[in-house]
C-alpha cells in the first residue's frame, strides 16, 4: 500500500487528488490536508465582490466529496515537511496541525511515500502597511473578502446615489504581485455595477497597477493577429479603459496605505499619495511558510524553498539577465531536487524568474510582476504530478515522469466586463504558451492560439467555466472529461 | 486626480458603432463563443503534456 499525501484543495491540489483516487486502486491512501473546509472557485470571487453572486455560489464543503470518493481529509495546516524521514522511519512525513473547530490546535505527523505541495498562496499583505481587509483596503481573494467588498461597493454606490463623489481605486497593493487579470477584470465589473446604478457620472475609477504597460498581465502582454495585422494586448486594452473612463496609472508600487489614502511610488521615482474612497487592491503572494528538516532534524527549508517561500523544482534557478531568458529554464515535472517523491505545484512551485521584464524605478524600488500560475496551468501541474505518482505507484519508482511546462501549456483568461446572459460581455484572452518562447514563435506565442476579443460570448465562456469546473470538483459524473 | 500620473490612452482606438453592435449581436457572439471553445480545446490537446 502507498500512502500520498496532498497539501492544499485548491485548483492543483484538488485536482491532483480527485486523478490520484481515479488512478489508484482502494489498496492505496490519498490524503489532503487543507486548513479550508470549503473549496472555493476562485475566478467567481469577483462576481461575489460586486454582489452580482452570493458566496454559496462559489463554495462548497470539501468533506462530503471525499468521503464519497474515498479520500482522507484531514482539515489542518502542513507545519513542516522532513522528506528524508527521521531516526524511527525513513520514510517522509509531514507535520500537520488541525484547524477543524474540534480538533483545533492538536497536532499530528503523516507518513508518505508521495508528497505533492500544492499549498497555494499566503496573502502577503504585511508587506503593504495598512493593505487588506484588516487596514483600510478590500480584496477579492477570498469569498468572505470579497462578500465584503461587495458591501463596500454598495455603500460607494448608495453614497453617489446621494449626490457624493466618489473615487474607486482597484489595482495592486505592491510592486511584485501577480494576478492582474483578477485586477482588471475587478475594476471593469465594478464600473458595470456604478453604470447600473445610473451614477458612473459622479465616480472616478481608478486602476492603479505594477505594470509598466496596460495589458501586460504578467506575462509580458501578448501580441495578436487580427485582421491581418499584429495588435498588442497594451494597444487592446487600452481601447477598453478609455472606451470605459477608466484612468490607468502604470508602473506603480503601493508603499503603504492609510485611511482614505494611497501612498505610492511609479517607475521614474515619484511618489504619489492617491485619495480614494473605495479600494479593492490584490496582495502579494509568497509561499504558505513551511518548516523542512533533514532526518537527523536539522533544518534544511532554505534548501527546499526559495525566499519567498515557494518550493525549488525542476527549474533552472541561475541567476540570469532579462535577455538570456529561456522557455527551458521553467519546469516540467514539478519534482523538488533531489527527491524522486516530493512535487509542489500550482502557486506552491518557485517560478525560475518572472515572465514580464523585471523593472526597478528610479530608486531602486522593484516593480514587476511576478508570474501568474493560477486557473488552467495550476490544474494541468496537479494533474501532471499524479500521473507520475500513480506510474510510479503501478510500475516502479524509477518510471519517467510526466511533463507539463508553462512554456508548452496554454491558458485562458476571461475577464468579464459586465453581467446578464444578453447584457453582459467580457474580455476574452487565450495565449499559448503562457511563457513566451522566443525560439519557437517571433512573437513570443502560437499567433493562431493568442488571442483577445470583447463581447457578450466571453460572458458566456466565463459563467460556462463556472458551473463546469465547480461540477469537476464536485467530482460528479463524467468530471475526468471536463479537461484542465 | 490632480498631480496623478494617468496614462494618456488618447490615441487608443475606439470601438466604431458597429463593433458595439456586433459585441451584443446573438448570432454573431454565438460564433465566437463556438471558435473560443474550440480554441481551448486546440490548446488542450497541443499544450497541455
Amino acid at each position: 500500500m502507498a500512502e500520498v499525501v496532498i497539501l492544499g484543495a485548491g485548483v492543483s491540489g484538488h485536482t491532483a487528488a480527485l486523478h490520484l483516487r481515479r488512478q489508484l486502486g482502494r489498496e492505496h491512501r490519498v490524503t489532503v490536508v487543507s486548513p479550508n473546509s470549503q473549496w472555493n472557485w476562485i475566478p467567481s470571487n469577483i462576481w461575489v465582490g460586486v454582489g452580482e453572486m452570493d458566496k454559496k455560489s462559489v463554495v462548497f464543503p470539501l468533506a462530503p466529496i471525499y468521503r464519497r470518493q474515498g479520500i482522507d481529509f484531514r482539515q489542518a495546516k502542513a507545519t513542516a515537511i522532513h522528506p528524508d524521514g527521521d531516526k524511527q522511519d525513513s520514510r517522509g512525513a509531514v507535520d500537520i496541525e488541525y484547524t477543524q473547530p474540534d480538533k483545533a490546535g492538536t497536532t499530528d505527523s503523516l507518513r508518505y511515500d508521495y508528497l505533492v505541495n500544492a499549498t497555494g498562496p499566503k496573502l502577503r499583505f504585511e508587506a503593504t502597511p495598512g493593505l487588506g481587509p484588516d487596514g483600510f483596503t478590500l480584496s477579492v481573494c477570498t469569498a468572505d473578502h470579497a462578500v465584503e467588498a461587495a458591501a463596500k461597493l454598495a455603500e460607494a454606490i448608495s453614497l453617489l446615489k446621494q449626490g457624493k463623489p466618489q473615487t474607486l481605486v482597484v489595482g495592486m497593493g505592491h510592486g511584485t504581485c501577480t494576478c492582474e487579470g483578477a485586477a482588471f477584470e475587478y475594476v471593469f465589473n465594478v464600473d458595470h455595477e456604478l453604470r447600473e446604478a445610473g451614477v458612473r457620472d459622479l465616480a472616478r475609477v481608478v486602476y492603479l497597477t505594477n505594470e509598466a504597460q496596460l495589458g501586460d498581465f504578467g506575462v509580458d502582454g501578448m501580441v495578436f493577429d487580427q485582421q491581418g495585422f499584429q495588435t498588442t494586448s497594451e494597444l487592446w486594452t487600452g481601447s477598453l479603459f478609455r472606451e470605459r473612463g477608466v484612468d490607468a496609472i502604470l508602473g506603480a508600487h503601493v508603499s503603504s496605505v492609510e485611511q482614505g489614502l494611497i501612498h505610492y511610488e511609479t517607475l521614474d521615482g515619484a511618489k504619489h499619495t492617491l485619495e480614494f474612497d473605495f479600494a479593492m487592491l490584490i496582495p502579494p503572494f509568497g509561499g504558505v511558510p513551511l518548516k523542512a528538516y533533514d532526518a537527523d532534524g536539522a533544518d534544511i527549508t532554505g534548501r527546499l524553498f526559495a525566499p519567498s517561500g515557494f518550493m525549488k523544482v525542476d527549474a533552472d534557478y541561475t541567476p540570469k539577465p532579462y535577455e538570456e531568458w529561456r522557455a527551458e529554464d521553467w519546469p516540467t515535472t514539478y519534482l523538488a531536487p533531489g527527491y524522486d517523491n516530493l512535487f509542489a505545484v500550482g502557486i506552491a512551485f518557485a517560478p525560475p524568474h518572472q515572465i514580464s521584464r523585471p523593472r526597478k524605478s528610479a530608486n531602486g524600488t522593484l516593480i514587476a510582476p511576478s508570474p501568474p500560475r493560477t486557473g488552467m496551468p495550476s490544474g494541468v501541474m496537479g494533474k501532471t504530478a499524479a500521473l507520475t505518482i500513480a506510474s510510479r505507484i503501478k510500475h516502479g519508482a524509477t518510471t519517467a515522469p510526466h511533463t507539463a511546462s508553462m512554456a508548452r501549456m496554454g491558458a485562458a483568461c476571461v475577464a468579464s466586463a459586465g453581467a446578464g446572459l444578453t447584457r453582459g460581455s467580457a474580455a476574452a484572452m487565450t495565449m499559448l504558451p503562457v511563457v513566451p518562447d522566443y525560439q519557437r514563435f517571433p512573437t513570443g506565442r502560437d499567433a493562431r492560439e493568442t488571442r483577445g476579443e470583447i463581447g457578450l460570448s466571453g460572458h458566456w465562456v466565463k459563467l460556462m467555466l463556472h458551473y463546469l469546473f465547480i461540477y469537476k470538483a464536485k467530482a460528479l459524473p463524467g468530471w475526468p472529461l471536463i479537461p484542465e | 486626480m490632480t498631480n496623478q500620473p494617468v496614462a494618456d490612452l488618447s490615441k487608443s482606438p475606439l470601438p466604431t458603432a458597429k463593433t458595439l453592435r456586433m459585441r451584443r449581436s446573438l448570432p454573431f457572439q454565438f460564433t465566437r463563443f463556438l471558435a473560443f471553445n474550440t480554441r481551448i480545446m486546440r490548446m488542450v490537446l497541443k499544450g497541455h503534456h
